[in-house]
């Protein structure tokens, strides 16, 4: 009895013991890469590399001299100093976890189809205004298969497949595992975007397994998944041309088996550049290309990305806006602002001049602007013109990977800048116009699946021409209106296209109706907050009339609205429209700034003759008062 | 804090007035009818002699667009930032900034025009007279006569406003000139309103007393 007694013990206090060991999130700083002793200088990466298994565990040692030789992975490798299940929780990976804040609305991934006139925004995210990719039918696969190109892995790429058509595919594939050197590896032989690169392999290959290794500067991968059904075996190659392999330089190998990565912690700024890049278009010649437009003051003073958007093992890398506080644990998201680091207050010791900021002094502007505008309103991005230009940027457009189409009037339409009210603050934002085809049911608008859109309305417009430059090829509201007829059908319920600000219903089978500024055609939005200009190109530095002017484009800017269907005019907003400000004051407000000089002089010529009367009794008076005390009088 | 302040000042301010009206009535004419004759003399603006010239005339229509003036900023300055404690915004602040300079050339004319009849004299304040005598042992004739409390009241809150006007005028204008920074913008606004606050006060007191005076004569 006292045998049991104490066996039962034992088990019971075993059992935690065993679910603490069985914990598949070890804590951060477990691991010896968590958390730095506090030395600057880099530690030396010679490391082995360690492959998958078949059941996406641990495996061997990767050697030149196996049977197979397979990709490294960078949960193994990495993971064996730093903690993967940490790092996965951080922000550039986190857009599926539910837990995750979403916090302030960021660049969506855009889907774009030209012929079916889709642009629509897409996020994990709950940013209002996109939508999920189940919204149209699109699997966490295939979502990794269009956009994995221009994000570093894990999110998306590493769930399992759940679809009939995925699950086999992502066998062959591979999961997308979260590619550490596509921000730490300090080689300039780190390939994102070049055609063996990570970018090609992810798109047109589905060598997710392979892609990292792909991407690093010791290891070439040949072949491509998405050639082989999907009974062939990655971890059994048959030796054909065709299969994905990779074939590691051997000078990158030690006597042990061991690789020497040139990791750095602080990445530079190319790796950031690869996704973070943008291209804001003028009416200028010549004026389309990279070398024609500057980068951020802040980089040419010396500062890299990471300087500012820094984090820890977690990996909960601050984004930069003033509310980050309230999403985000990363303790720097309060001081790491325009203000934070400009103009810190609230602390106990100084701290102005971080990173060598400069403390400006806003001479001559009224403090209610900083109430009324944040601070990228008047120094980011491009100054506002009287038409707001399009955009591109590496993640819409696939910039830096082979064969993209450089026109400015390739899908998907961003324009910008967009001077738009922000929780209270007006700022400079891009903008989306999406486009779609949706149900409509109770007044609820919802998106639907591509492959349906394409089987029903894909003959109504298969005639249309894709332009060159890879504009709109221009659809026509009777066009619109077969579509709807085809869909309705299709899906049994009502149909509706949203386009350009606008939802058309059915009318009849040529002709729809239009209900325009419906709240499901809104435009989607996020903040500009680079490329930062100088001080001396900001808003207002000439006089006030930079903004308020009838002639200027801050308020009175014409907001292209982008659609595909074909249009005599072209069709634009106010800048005041997305402001909330009423269009008269704001206009009579501008037209008396033409008067505000004479108002100048005349207060001080007032205050000058004020000042001389003032001036000439009290000299009387002192004069009584000297006659007095002489006893004069 | 300001706003606070404001409220307080600018009620203690109008019920002082209502009180001293009651409580030492400006003629045995206005026990009953004085707050109807006051307010009467108020909006038809027989504040000042009416001369026949047209100096006169311009005086007092420089004296109108003033009274105007400052009823309509004093609304549009202190009613969102005493009521709502915002920045003034809006059609009120657009109001303001028209009706500013107006005032500012108002108070100027005021300032050349009225400054001579409201110099200090021997008789306006014995008490200060005696004072001085006392302090000083200067040789000075004795005023014995009647504590004209009013006229002299009228006058020093006349000098006040002048001398108020100037930081009330130059505080905004300055800013408006790429001369301050943040702090200093910070600071301008402040003393604006602190101004304009101090600058109410005299002039509702300098009205009541001219009106008192002119129910007097």
């Amino acid at each position: 009895m006292r045998k049991e007694l104490i066996l039962a013990l034992v088990v019971l206090l075993a059992l935690p013991l065993a679910a603490l060991w069985a914990q598949e999130e070890p804590t951060p700083g477990g691991l010896l890469g968590d958390k730095s002793d506090g030395s600057r200088a880099h530690p030396t990466h010679l490391i082995p590399l360690i492959a998958e298994d078949e059941d996406g565990e641990k495996g061997e040692q990767v050697a030149l001299d196996a049977d197979v030789v397979l990709p490294f992975s960078t949960k193994w490798t990495c993971g064996e100093c730093h903690s993967y299940n940490v790092i996965n929780h951080g922000w550039h990976f986190n857009a599926l976890d539910p837990n995750a804040p979403a916090g302030r609305p960021g660049e969506p991934w855009i889907y774009p189809d030209h012929k079916l006139g889709i642009q629509i925004p897409l996020s994990y995210r709950d940013w209002p205004g996109t939508y999920k990719p189940a919204d149209i039918g699109m699997t966490d696969f295939r979502f990794t298969k269009l956009y994995g190109r221009h994000f570093p892995g894990g999110g998306p790429g590493e769930t399992t497949a759940t679809e009939i058509d995925d699950i086999g595919r992502q066998y062959v594939s591979g999961k997308l595992e979260i590619n550490c050197l596509a921000c730490h590896n300090g080689h300039f032989g780190q390939d994102m975007g070049g055609v063996n690169g990570w970018a090609v392999n992810i798109a047109v290959k589905e060598n997710y397994r392979w892609a990292a290794a792909a991407s690093c500067e010791f290891a070439a991968v040949t072949g491509s998944a998405a050639g082989m059904t999907e009974a062939y075996d990655p971890f059994m190659p048959e030796g054909d041309a065709d299969e994905p392999a990779v074939n590691y330089a051997e000078h990158a190998f030690d006597a042990d088996g061991n690789v020497l990565l040139d990791i750095v912690r602080e990445s530079p700024n190319q790796r950031c550049y690869y996704c973070h890049s943008d291209v804001f278009f003028t009416d200028e010649e010549g004026h389309d290309e990279k070398w024609a437009h500057e980068e951020d003051v802040h980089l040419k003073a010396g500062l890299t990305c990471v300087d500012c958007h820094r984090n820890g093992i977690e990996h909960d890398i601050v984004r930069g806006y003033p509310e980050e506080i309230a999403d985000s644990n990363n303790p720097l998201v309060a001081s790491t602002t325009c203000q934070g680091c400009h103009l810190p207050e609230g602390s106990d010791v100084p701290e102005a001049g971080r990173l060598g900021a400069p403390i400006p002094e806003h001479v001559g502007l009224p403090p209610v602007h900083f109430k009324r505008l944040t601070c990228t309103a008047c120094h980011s991005g491009p100054w506002p013109d009287t038409e707001t230009t399009l955009a591109k940027t590496a993640r819409a457009h696939r910039l830096g990977t082979p064969s993209v189409n450089k026109a400015k009037e390739m899908l998907p339409h961003i324009v910008a800048p967009v001077f738009a009210d922000e929780g209270g603050k007006i700022a400079p934002h891009k903008m989306v116009w999406p486009a779609f085809w949706a149900t409509e049911a109770e007044g609820e608008i919802k998106p639907i699946a591509l492959d349906v859109v394409e089987k029903s309305v894909g003959d109504v417009f298969a005639e249309l021409e894709i332009p060159e430059n890879g504009d709109w090829p221009g659809i026509s509201t009777e066009q619109v209106a077969q579509a709807l007829t085809a869909l309705s059908a299709a899906v049994d319920a009502n149909a509706v296209y949203v386009a350009g600000g606008s939802l058309y219903r059915l009318v009849d089978a040529n002709n729809v109706a239009e209900e325009t500024d419906h709240p499901a055609a809104e435009p989607y939005m996020w903040p500009i907050a680079h490329t930062v200009r100088p001080a001396t190109q900001s808003l207002g530095i000439r006089y006030c009339t930079d903004c308020h002017s009838n002639d200027e484009g801050f308020f009175l800017g014409a907001v292209t609205v982008d659609s595909p269907l074909v249009s005599e005019t072209k069709i634009t907003k106010e800048q005041l429209a997305f402001q909330g400000l009423p269009r008269f004051r704001t206009k009579f407000f501008a037209f008396s700034f033409v008067f505000r000089p004479f108002f100048k002089i005349v207060a001080l010529g007032a205050s000058a003759l004020i000042a001389v009367v003032l001036l000439l009794f009290a000299l009387k008076a002192l004069g009584a008062v000297a006659r007095v005390l002489a006893e004069d009088q | 804090m300001f706003q606070t302040a404001a409220i307080l000042v600018l009620l203690a301010t109008i019920v002082g007035i209502i009180v001293h009206w009651f409580a030492f009535p400006a003629s045995t004419e206005c026990r009953s009818e004085g707050v109807v004759r006051g307010l009467i003399h108020v909006f038809s603006l027989l504040l000042i002699e009416q001369r026949c010239s047209l100096l006169g005339a311009l005086k007092k229509l420089c004296y109108i667009a003033a009274a105007v003036c400052f009823v309509l900023l004093g609304l549009t300055g202190f009613w969102s930032v005493v009521l709502a404690g915002d920045h003034i915004s809006g059609w009120p602040m657009i109001l303001h900034a028209t009706l500013a300079p107006i005032f500012a050339i108002c108070l100027a004319i005021l300032a050349i025009t009225w400054a001579g009849q409201n110099r200090f004299e021997k008789g306006d304040c014995p008490w200060l007279h005696r004072l001085l005598r006392r302090v000083t042992r200067l040789a000075l004739p004795a005023q014995d006569g009647p504590c004209r409390c009013a006229e002299t009241s009228l006058k020093v809150t006349f000098w006040a406003i002048m001398i108020l006007a100037l930081p009330l005028i130059l505080s905004i204008v300055l800013s408006m000139l790429p001369l301050f920074g943040t702090h200093w913008q910070d600071f301008a606004l402040a003393a604006h309103g602190w101004t304009a606050l101090v600058f109410a006060v005299a002039v509702l007191i300098h009205t009541y007393l001219a009106v008192r005076i002119r129910l007097g004569q």
